[in-house]
């Protein structure tokens, strides 16, 4: 009996170690940003990304190639940065070709189009959640066996970025690459950081940043705390609408503009031709014409609730690539509000050329600047 | 004899000088209110401008600093007119809905004119398409316009096809609404967060995107609509008693009733395109108003018209009491600020007013 009872239990064992012993080494369990543990085998040689910007991170560590793992993405890569999206399309024209995904963002996703590319991992954004777990696409996907992981460069990129990177970086089998780009990363931002710290006495300008200025003829979209907001106050400014806007996204008041009279503007813009033909919006971004995008941004100051402010009139106004509020290249965005904020004591410090060099050691384009452009020609 | 006759005659008239002056009344207290809710709107702002700068600016904006003139003249002005006569535009829509479809329930938005509108608009925002490519950049607000006025057209033939009843036609209505929410469903479902949120907002009204032609515009169709309801006024109220009796009068109740929904699809669709869905004044101003002056057209179509201006005037004013400095959708505050409000009338005036 007791002999029957062991020979069960070793069976058992056995059964219940044979299909992790048959893929031993490949398979790991991965903590994604929400701390789910997730079991994928690596290096993914598959991928869906959740969103066609996911491209931004996977450039980064898949220099070489970063189409290679790519099976499926969603379509808003195109959309939301035509001229990123020109750039990457005129080194891999088969890019064009990758099946796309709409609406994975606020509703879901097709689970049999994902299931049919028999991808090694799906990597979604963080705010794509709620609607994915409401779909119960996570426990369907996990019965073909397909895993899925959260990344975050959006909601709480000063705190994701690290950790979403490095979970990346496990998934490609890059860890060394991810951790070279963490590194890189934190080196660049310390070099704002630290010097703000060192200040005893620092006049903090009052920053107002106005989300996507000129996308639509209503004024001002803008941030809270986080984001482009987190980003004002850690280049040593002061965020103008974060007492009034609640959260992270929302509209500010154009009277308050008048009212709060900030010293410093900062429009966020990128190429939405797709989006609104024609539009008012600064089309920031690779390759940009600064002169363009100057005409445009001066023509946004024109705007009521832009009249006679203090920011205006010293020409302190400046648009940058709204894409940085998505991507793990804020910190480039960091450095430059912080040159244009605090332009004598970051005299030396060079966004350009931070930026440069991330393209030149991490990424398999080109830099082509026209990332930022400021009516404040001296800086 | 001839005395008996005489005085309930004489009482009569009493009554209906003293009924008729009671509705002046209220009218006149609509219409001070309504100044007293557009000088708060004004003079309220993130910028704190002390009263007699504001007055000063107004009287004489040549002699006012150029921020304060244009806070004024150019933020606060367009805004605070913009929400009275959008408010009355919507408030008139809805009122001759509901007279001529006799369906307390009519409004723009029942009618899916409001919907037609939403899709509209969110197909300029989500996929860049401009209806009218002529003009892109009010590519928005003519997409909106046309497709309110597409589905108020739709609306309109088929309710000129022999045999159609007033039933059919809210039936129609609440079909058009579903067709456009499932159209703009679709829409939202392929669109990117940027432009998700930019409809989301869009649908929720806003009167930030008010400027003086957008004021002008909406002004004017008001002023052309409400002489041809005044002209009709004692056939509209007539068509209050039932069709039958209303053509007893000599109604001819067929081309009133289209030419009515003509108008009423003006003034719904122009307001709607310009600043978004705002539900709630068309439906319920006008049910304000007839609890306030009854069904006399007379008084009613007036009365309509100040209390959806009053009603949006005072949202204005309320929501930047609420968050000062930031926007708020003014689709959720009207109906946040009207709700409390028609419960009080509805429980204060319980004789049937439908």
């Amino acid at each position: 009996m007791s002999k029957i009872k062991s020979l069960a239990a070793s069976l058992l064992v056995t059964a219940t170690f044979l299909p992790a012993m048959a893929l031993a080494g490949d398979v790991v369990t991965v903590t994604d940003i929400t701390g789910r543990e997730v079991e994928v085998e690596v290096p993914v040689e598959k991928v869906i990304l959740g969103e066609g910007r996911q491209i931004y991170f996977t450039a980064a560590l898949d220099g070489e190639d970063p189409f290679k793992r790519v099976v499926g993405w969603r379509d808003d890569f195109e959309k939301a940065d035509n001229d990123g999206y020109h750039q990457y399309l005129e080194k891999y024209p088969e890019m064009a070709d990758l099946p796309t995904f709409g609406g994975m963002k606020n509703g879901t996703f097709d689970v049999e189009q994902a299931v049919a590319l028999q991808p090694d991992v799906i990597i979604l954004n963080l705010d794509a959640k709620v609607a994915t777990e409401e779909g119960g696409y996570i426990e369907k996907l996990g019965k073909v066996g397909i895993p899925v992981v959260y990344v975050d460069f959006r909601e709480k990129p000063m705190e994701n970025t690290e950790p979403s990177m490095r979970l990346i970086g496990k998934l490609y089998g890059k860890e060394d690459k991810a951790e070279e780009f963490i590194e890189f990363r934190a080196a660049e931002i310390a070099k704002v950081t630290d010097k703000l710290a060192a200040q005893s006495d620092l006049a903090k300008p009052v920053v107002f940043v106005e989300r996507a200025g000129g996308y639509s003829d209503d004024c001002c979209m803008s941030f809270g705390n986080e984001n482009f907001g987190k980003m004002v106050e850690m280049a040593g400014g002061i965020n103008m609408a974060a007492e009034i806007i609640p959260g992270t996204f929302g509209t500010v008041n154009p009277e308050q503009i008048i009212a709060s009279d900030p010293d410093q503007i900062i429009v966020t813009g990128a190429n939405w031709e797709l989006y609104v033909p024609g539009g008012n919006w600064v089309g920031v971004g690779a390759g940009a014409d600064p002169e363009v995008s100057a005409d445009k941004l001066a023509g946004l100051m024109e705007r009521p609730g832009f009249t006679g402010v203090k920011a205006v009139r010293d020409n302190n106004v400046h648009a940058i690539w709204h894409q940085f509020y998505n991507s793990p290249y804020q910190f480039v965005a960091v450095q430059q509000i912080a040159k244009w904020l605090h332009p004598e004591l970051f005299a030396d410090l060079d966004p350009e050329a931070t930026f440069q060099e991330l393209h030149d050691r991490f990424l398999p384009i080109d830099y082509r600047p026209g990332y930022f452009v400021s009516l404040n020609s001296s800086k | 004899m001839a005395v008996s006759e005489i005085v309930p005659t004489e009482e009569g008239r009493g009554l209906y000088r003293a009924l008729a002056f009671r509705r002046i009344l209220v009218i006149c207290g609509l219409i001070v209110a309504l100044a007293f809710s557009f000088s708060l709107d004004l003079a309220i702002g993130p910028a704190r401008y002390p009263l007699s700068e504001v007055l000063s600016a107004l009287v004489n904006p040549s002699g006012a600093e150029l921020q304060t003139r244009v806070v004024l003249w150019d933020i606060r002005m367009p805004i605070a007119l913009m929400a009275i006569t959008v408010g009355g535009c919507l408030s008139l829509a809805g009122a001759q809905m509901q007279t001529i479809l006799a369906n307390p329930l009519a409004s723009p938005f029942t009618l899916g004119i409001s919907a037609a509108a939403s899709f509209g608009a969110a197909l300029g925002l989500v996929a860049g398409v401009a209806i009218f490519p002529a003009a892109v950049q009010y590519m928005v607000p003519i997409n909106a316009f046309l497709m309110a006025m597409a589905a108020s057209l739709f609306i309109y033939l088929l309710s000129t096809v022999r045999g159609v009843t007033v039933q059919t036609i809210v039936l129609l209505g609440i079909a058009l609404v579903f067709t456009f929410n499932a159209l703009l469903s679709l829409l939202e479902y392929l669109a990117s967060e940027q432009a998700l949120a930019a409809v989301v907002f869009w649908t929720m009204g806003s009167l930030t995107k008010a400027t003086w032609g957008k004021v002008l515009a909406t002004f004017i169709i008001l002023v052309v609509c409400v002489p041809f309801f005044a002209r009709h006024s004692w056939a509209l109220t007539a068509l209050r008693l039932g069709d039958v009796k209303a053509a007893s009068f000599g109604v001819n109740i067929r081309s009133l009733r289209l030419k009515t929904l003509l108008g009423v699809s003006l003034l719904a669709a122009i307001p709607v395109s310009f600043v978004g869905t705002i539900g709630f004044v068309g439906l319920v101003g006008p049910h304000i108003a007839r609890m306030l002056v009854g069904e006399d057209q007379r008084f009613f179509l007036p009365a309509a018209i100040l209390c959806g201006s009053l009603m949006l005037s005072a949202t204005s004013v309320v929501s930047k009491i609420i968050l000062p400095g930031a926007i708020l959708p003014i689709g959720v505050i009207t109906a946040l600020v009207g709700v409390p409000f028609f419960f009080a009338l509805i429980f204060a005036d319980r004789r049937q007013s439908w």
